[in-house]
């Protein structure tokens, strides 16, 4: 898959998954499985880019006698996968143009 | 494996890149080994899922840094030429007192804003003192007396209702200020950290 495109579905997928309540990182990991097997190096990766261009926030929180960061979606990040989910619809309609004709139903 | 050879072995690995990158990728394992081991694996079982620390080493450096190529992290805590160190040691009679006396004119400045806000509130204070002693001298004081004194005690109900939501807004800013200036002040010893 061209890496470009796969960048931009794998920073929609971790959205998602943080999109109804805040997560951490091994429940992101847990909870996109059944989808998609996700490295801990690419989730920081993903993390620290979707941080970087504000679509989620870090806060820290004492969980167990320990620390552990929660991932929470912001207004652009919401607004990112509404965004995405235009952008598939034309996806789809250039995907059905392209295999216009290969089943043979002209 | 336990955790802490892992964690180790993996701060050893990545040694190439930037100390705080290092510290931030080495506390998300940490916490990713510490989720797994909460679920009920053992530490070893939590270390291996992970993967071998040479894999993991390799698939970050495949990885494209997040923030930018590391020379460029590595520019702010380069080693100081010599001259530099010798114009910082020389200029030290000169810089040093500018700058306590840069640190006591804004500390000043920042008592000046809280007093302004501690003056608001009990400004907010003293007008609901006036409200309600209006309230009472009302049923002691009789004829024309008692009524000025009740229309005082109501305009300053009023005002102190109104100036609740100054005082509210005024202290809230500052606040927010001293946070930004705070986390400012913080990066330029630390660099960027995570909330």
């Amino acid at each position: 898959m061209d890496i470009q495109l796969k960048r931009g579905l794998l920073d929609v997928c971790v959205l998602a998954a943080i999109k109804s309540k805040d997560s951490y990182g091994y429940q992101i990991i847990k909870d996109m499985k059944p989808y998609l097997e996700l490295s801990e190096s690419t989730l920081y990766t993903i993390l620290k880019r979707l941080e970087t261009a504000n679509l989620l926030t870090v806060r820290t929180v004492e969980h167990g006698g320990r620390l552990r960061k929660y991932y929470h979606i912001t207004g652009a990040g919401l607004k990112r996968i509404e965004d995405f989910k235009g952008e598939w619809e034309e996806i789809l309609s250039i995907y059905r143009f392209v295999t216009k004709g290969d089943d043979g139903d002209e | 494996m336990n955790k802490r050879e892992f964690l180790a072995r993996l701060r050893l690995g990545l040694s190439g890149l930037p100390q705080d990158d290092i510290e931030e990728r080495l506390i998300f394992y940490s916490e990713m080994i510490d989720d797994r081991m909460e679920e009920g694996h053992s530490e070893t079982e939590a270390v291996g899922s992970i993967g071998t620390v040479d894999d993991v080493v390799s698939q970050i450096l495949t990885d494209a840094p997040p923030t930018g190529p590391v020379e460029e992290k590595n520019k702010p805590g380069r080693s100081m030429r010599p001259w530099e160190i010798t114009l910082l040691v020389l200029g030290f009679p000169v810089w040093f007192p500018l700058l306590i006396a840069a640190f006591a004119v804004l500390l000043a400045v920042y008592i000046v804003l809280w007093s302004v806000v501690l003056s608001l509130w009990a400004a907010e204070v003293s007008l609901w003192a006036v409200a309600l002693s209006g309230a009472v001298v009302v049923f002691t004081a009789h004829g024309p007396g008692g009524v000025v004194m009740l229309s005082a005690g109501l305009c300053c109900a009023g005002l102190s209702i109104l100036l609740f939501f100054g005082c509210k807004a005024v202290t809230k800013g500052i606040l927010r200020l001293t946070r930004r200036a705070a986390l400012w002040f913080k990066s330029l010893f630390v660099g960027k950290e995570a909330a």
